[in-house]
């Protein structure tokens, strides 16, 4: 009981004890102001912004011939006089051109891009696009080509001049038909072929193929420009007199005299027109339209078997197989 | 109403697509700071992949042991937006003099008269002012950039020296 009693006093001393050094220590430490003390010093404070840039990636596709050079013009935000840049370079398969971020509509298409080569003889093109604020834009490929080549005109009949529908009109290269259209009902043609013929020397325009008349044929020059007029007049010319044939057959002889062995002075082709002045149980006697320089047409004299040579019927001048298409 | 909601989430995933746009990196000195984006707390720094909208938002950083800073910063349209706060430390001063009868004043507001305090101070400069009967006696700027002692004593004119 007493050893009970001394070790409770001991515990209540030893708490009083530890109690009286903290006391004592926080004296001797002093008292704490209650409040931290501030001085509103502004704090450090670092803002760092990282812009994206856009990357606009073009595939372009060359048809036919590839220009020297082509600039590039950016436009943003339906702005069509301020490009935001400009780009000229050697004629890339994929234009890729760097844009800061936030300079294009990424809301509507009215962003462009103008492509204009350097070369006349290809036409300038614009793309639209719509933006992003920053990333990279693929846009779908684009083609180059040079200008169109094109050649119109009427196809009237040289004996009355007036024009005829449904004469069939083609550009070719060498025998290779590029593009074949007829005429229309007014007997107008217009025939528009891709620029890189532009250089071909075996482009010709012929026409009438139809018609029971010889084929027009004309050689095309686009050196110079990039469309040609030609009226193209077919059959017999008013100074043909009548009566009129046209030869039924590829390589008709045309001879100076109806004897046997006489000098062929042409192969006529097939539609040939010729003007008949006499007649022999065998052979006519007639004149044919010669063309000479500056399309100056003469006539010379000759004679040609019978049987070569059909009666020209002005009326109807188709050939049989698509004779119902005819009109004048 | 399914439909109604399926409308809202589909309209605010595509605000958020739109515009949620800024990547948000944070960092701060000291590290493991719990930062607090418009009143809502988005993890403790270093923060990194963090997304924040255009415009203003309030930034707010407590720590114990730093003066809390607040922070308003209007975002701008951006990839990427890197912030680093720098919290300014509090120091433990003590504060001791010998001269009787005085009473000090910090910053304009804190007042005492205590011979020996002990002092939680913002680092910089504070400003302190001493007083006796009522009038001022001395002007001084305080440094604070460390915890240290500051004993005070009154200069005394020349003709005493």
């Amino acid at each position: 009981m007493l050893k009970r009693t001394f070790r409770h006093l001991f515990h209540v001393g030893g708490v009083l004890f530890i109690l009286a050094v903290m006391s004592g220590c926080t004296l001797l430490r002093g008292p704490v102001y209650p409040d931290v003390i501030y001085n509103n010093r502004q704090p450090l404070i670092s803002v760092t912004y990282e812009y994206g840039e856009i990357e606009v990636r073009l595939p372009l596709n060359y048809i036919g011939a590839v220009p020297d050079n082509i600039s590039f013009e950016v436009y943003a935000q339906g702005d069509t006089s301020n490009p935001i840049i400009t780009i000229l370079q050697e004629a890339p398969r994929v234009f890729i051109a760097y844009l800061p971020q936030g300079v294009l509509d990424i809301h509507n298409k009215s962003n462009l891009i103008k492509i204009i080569p350097q070369d006349t003889n290809f036409d300038p093109v614009s793309i639209r696009f719509q933006g992003i604020r920053f990333g990279r834009i693929q846009l779908p490929p684009k083609s180059i080509r040079m200008q169109q080549l094109v050649v119109s005109g009427r196809v009237f009949l040289n004996r009355n001049d007036s024009t005829v529908a449904g004469v069939n009109v083609s550009m070719q290269n060498y025998d290779n038909v590029i593009k074949e259209i007829v005429t229309n009902d007014s007997g107008y043609y217009q025939i528009a072929v891709p620029g890189e013929y532009k250089y071909a020397k075996h482009l010709r325009l012929v026409a009438g193929e139809n018609l029971i008349f010889k084929p027009y044929k004309q050689l095309l020059d686009f050196s110079e420009a990039f469309r040609i007029k030609v009226n193209i007049g077919v059959g017999p010319s008013a100074e043909l007199a009548d009566p009129l044939y046209v030869t039924n057959r590829e390589n008709v002889q045309f001879r100076e005299k109806p004897d046997i062995g006489a000098k062929t002075l042409f192969l006529l082709e097939e539609g040939e027109p010729v003007s008949v002045s006499r007649v022999t149980p065998g052979e006519y006697h007639g004149s044919i339209e010669v063309e000479v320089n500056q399309k100056k047409n003469v006539q010379m004299n000759g004679w040609v078997y019978r049987s070569d040579l059909i009666l020209l019927d002005l009326n109807n001048i188709f050939k049989k197989e698509i004779r119902d298409e005819t009109s004048l | 109403m399914k439909r109604h909601y399926s409308g809202l989430i589909f309209s605010l995933l595509a605000s958020t697509c739109l515009f949620g746009q800024v990547k948000l990196s944070v960092n701060t000195i000291p590290k493991k700071v719990d930062v607090m984006l418009d009143g809502i707390n988005i993890g403790e720094s270093p923060i990194k992949n963090e997304r924040i909208t255009p415009g203003v938002h309030k930034f707010e950083i407590n720590k114990e042991g730093y003066a809390p800073l607040t922070y308003d910063l209007l975002v701008n349209p951006a990839q990427a937006i890197h912030l680093d706060f720098f919290l300014n430390p509090i120091y433990q001063v003590k504060f001791k003099t010998e001269e009787r009868g005085l009473v000090f004043e910090l910053n304009g507001e804190h007042q005492w008269d205590r011979e020996f305090i002990r002092l939680n101070l913002e680092a910089g400069d504070h400003f302190l002012r001493v007083f006796k009967l009522n009038e001022i006696i001395d002007e001084q700027t305080i440094h604070v950039d460390q915890p240290k002692k500051f004993n005070y004593y009154l200069k005394k004119p020349v003709s005493e020296e």
